[in-house]
């Protein structure tokens, strides 16, 4: 299965589940990533980390490994 | 305010997400100025205020800091939200104005959905409806109210629009809760396991779906109605699409701020600008600041004649006091510089741009903002560390905060820069104070690296480094609102440091002045001026701070400079400034020149070290100061601050003797160095 970081420019996917084993991954739903919502890489850092995703309208910056725990189709 | 009258009156509680207008809000109701910042976790702390009388309800309201969820993600976090249920100094709220961002409705209504659920009493405050409408919007109250079973009020804070809505609606509540059954209990539990979050999502979809609608611009305003009737009809999935759009401005502006190689280009360039232009802007208002006091001084000398009370009041109050507030315009500028920064939306960028870097160091994307606000003060900037989830990456953070170029080094600064350039090449100025700034954030980093060598010495305990951040959509800064916020700074800032530089300017005026206050001196061939001025020196050199300075003469020996340097470095302790009105005091400003600091510096030019003759301040000496000002911890409040925050007296006591010894060795190296290549 694909994870969010390996989402490039532009590719609109959608949440199919979070890893529960990460650390982070209670504030990452929290924050709204949540399976079936859609998600989009908008923007990377310097040095391709971190990420930015739009998710629920709003733009959410993240590590690429806490993003390694969005699993996508 | 006692706790008496805080207990006597109902207690209203401002909760919400980060960012979502709580302490705008906060401030238009109580009257207050606290910083409002277009950056999630702008507030970290409490405050209390009496709702302002005009509003005609009896009750006090609480700012409160920005929260994701009711479970917490770090020690800071839990403080924060146990103190909602049951805060130790005001107790249990009676009623909660949630504040939620239109604009982000499903991600707000999450903490919504969770404290329903605690059994609070809730009202919800849309704000940032006017970013709603910008996407073509809007949500239906009276559906919303209905579903969530509690009132539902749209507010600007900014604008006070509203407001009266939303005032109303609190009083209506508070008279619900003095019945007999009003009240309910509050419980604190919640369930934070993620499968109930994601239940808590799925009915807040439902709920979004219900409730916001798309609006169709008819040429004059929006029709709501024909927007509603248009709802019915529309395809759900093609609803959610259209709804969940980014602010299409800031995606123009971020392809560039937050490009994968120009976003550092740009980064570098916004923080160079910022502070050349603070030394740039401040110029020509500093101008007018100096002449004043200079006509001031010489006047008052003039005056009252020649005795000690003109010399007190001449020197001791005017220039002391004057040698400071010189450069408050620079203060000024800065206070302006990073409000409009807070303001623009590009702090959170900034922060993930230099996420990845600093984590290199154990430092986080989230000590970005503490630093930069450690460039007005570290004070501040050590309670905003509290916003870095990971301990060991905060106790770092707070760490090196004493680094960064506080607004109190500015007037030092700023003096020991102007006597560097040579005159009628004040653009250097700015490039000097840059370099100045970019030197001691680069020293911060260093250090940073190497106590990172030793993390696991410091602190034992492991934890998850994290950084999850919201990039708000950028925002036009509101000038009227950033200028109040600088001039209310620049006032707390006076009214911080004013009495101490006054105090300390009477009391070293008192030390340089007697006992010997009409030395005997061989008059014959002297002008009149001389007189005065080979008067004043014995005097000086008579009096009780050279006494005291004698003391610590052998320490500013190896350092090239003299007790008289001595004398203001140990007066700076008590406020940095304090050196500025010290050297003022001791290199007496003449009348001969037409602006107070270039008096000053003419005659610091002129002073000499007594057993030597060399010449005091070189560039070597003057250098070696600006060396020593970045790193020594001069700051007492900042070292009591750091205990609070770190919880002991471990960092704090590391901090003063690391910083401290590192400061006298660095400029020891630096004034011997560039006096063995030439340089004098
Ligand atoms: N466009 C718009 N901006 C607003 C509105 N209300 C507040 N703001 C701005 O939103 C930003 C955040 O406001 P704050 O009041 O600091 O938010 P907060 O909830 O206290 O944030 P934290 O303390 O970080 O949790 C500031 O830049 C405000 O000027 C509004 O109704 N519309
Ligand atoms: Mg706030």
């Amino acid at each position: 299965m694909k994870k969010a970081s390996e989402l490039k420019y532009g590719e609109k996917v959608k949440i199919s589940e979070i890893d529960f084993s990460h650390p982070s991954s209670q504030r990452i739903i929290e924050i709204g990533f949540t399976p079936g919502q859609e998600i989009e890489l908008i923007n990377r850092s310097l040095f391709n980390d971190p990420l930015a995703f739009s998710v629920r309208g709003s733009l959410i910056a993240m590590r690429k490994d806490e993003a390694d725990c969005i699993k996508v189709t | 305010m006692n706790l008496q009258t805080i207990e006597k009156v109902p207690l209203v509680t401002l909760v919400g997400p980060l960012n979502s207008g709580k302490t705008t809000l906060f401030n238009y109701l109580s009257g207050k100025s606290f910083k409002t910042v277009n950056y999630p976790g702008a507030t970290v702390e409490y405050s209390i205020s009496r709702l302002l009388n005009k509003f005609n309800i009896s009750a006090n309201i609480i700012d409160s800091p920005g929260i994701v969820s009711l479970s917490a993600n770090s020690p800071d976090e839990k403080i924060s939200i146990d103190a909602l249920f049951n805060h130790p100094l005001y107790g249990q709220p009676d009623l909660l104005v949630v504040t939620v961002d239109s604009s982000q409705l499903s991600r707000h209504l999450l903490l919504v959905k969770q404290l329903k659920s605690c059994g609070f009493k809730l009202i919800i405050a849309l704000t940032m409806n006017d970013l709603l409408i910008k996407k073509k919007f809007a949500i239906s109250l009276s559906k919303l109210r209905i579903i969530l079973g509690c009132e539902v009020v749209q507010v600007d804070g900014r604008t006070g629009e509203g407001i009266n809505n939303l005032l109303n609606t609190i009083s209506d509540q508070l008279d619900k809760i003095k019945l007999p059954d009003g009240k309910s209990e509050i419980i604190q539990l919640i369930n934070n396991d993620r499968h109930s979050l994601l239940n808590f999502y799925k009915e807040i979809e439902k709920i979004e779906n219900d409730v916001i609608y798309e609006i169709h611009s008819n040429g004059n305003g929006f029709d709501l109605n024909a927007a509603n009737a248009q709802l019915n009809v529309l395809n759900p999935s093609y609803e959610i699409k259209t709804k969940y759009t980014l602010d299409s401005t800031s995606l123009k502006i971020d392809k560039f701020l937050l490009h994968p190689t120009l976003g550092g280009v740009f980064f570098f360039l916004i923080m160079a600008a910022t502070f050349t232009s603070i030394f740039w802007l401040a110029d020509p208002l500093m101008g007018m600041v100096d002449v004043f006091f200079a006509f001031l001084s010489s006047e008052t000398a003039a005056l009252l004649g020649s005795n000690w009370f003109s010399d007190f009041v001449s020197s001791g109050i005017i220039s002391g006091t004057g040698s400071v507030l010189v450069f408050l315009p620079q203060i000024l500028i800065l206070f302006l510089i990073l409000g409009l920064l807070e303001d623009s939306g590009y702090l959170a960028r900034g922060a993930m741009i230099v996420d990845k870097p600093l984590s290199k160091i154990g430092l986080n994307g989230r000590s970005f903002v503490p630093m930069l606000s450690g460039f007005a003060c570290a004070i501040p900037a050590m309670l905003a560390a509290r916003t870095i989830p990971n301990r060991r990456e905060r106790i770092l953070t707070i760490f090196i905060l004493p680094l960064m170029s506080c607004s109190a080094r500015l007037p030092v600064y700023a003096l020991l820069i102007a006597f560097l350039i040579p005159s009628g090449k004040s653009w250097l100025g700015g490039i000097i104070l840059a370099a100045i700034y970019i030197f001691s954030v680069t020293s911060s980093i260093i250090i940073a690296s190497i106590l990172n060598k030793f993390k696991h010495r410091i602190i034992k305990e492991e934890d998850n480094s994290s950084f999850i951040i919201e990039l708000p959509a950028y925002r036009k800064p509101k000038l009227s609102f950033v200028l109040t916020n600088s001039y209310m700074n620049a006032k707390v800032y006076l009214q911080k440091a004013g009495p101490v530089i006054l105090a300390f300017s009477i009391i070293l005026w008192f030390l340089t002045y007697f006992p010997n206050t009409n030395p005997e001196i061989d008059t014959t061939g002297l002008s009149e001026d001389e007189i005065v001025q080979v008067q004043e020196v014995e005097r000086l050199s008579t009096s009780y701070a050279s006494d005291l300075g004698k003391l610590i003469q052998p320490v500013m020996t190896p350092i090239g400079m003299d007790w008289r340097v001595g004398v203001s470095l140990i007066a700076a302790f008590a406020a940095r400034e304090v050196f500025v009105s010290s050297l003022a005091l001791i290199f007496k400003v003449t009348d001969n020149e037409e602006t107070f600091q270039a008096s000053m510096i003419q005659s610091m030019r002129q002073a000499e070290i007594k057993d030597t003759g060399q010449k005091l301040f070189t560039t070597a000496t003057i250098t070696g100061l600006i060396i020593f000002f970045v790193f020594a911890l001069q700051c007492l409040s900042t070292v009591a601050v750091s205990k609070k925050e770190t919880g002991g007296w471990r960092i704090p006591v590391m901090q003063v003797i690391i910083f401290t010894s590192v400061a006298y060795l660095l400029t020891f190296i630096t004034v011997n160095g560039l006096r063995a290549v030439g340089v004098n």
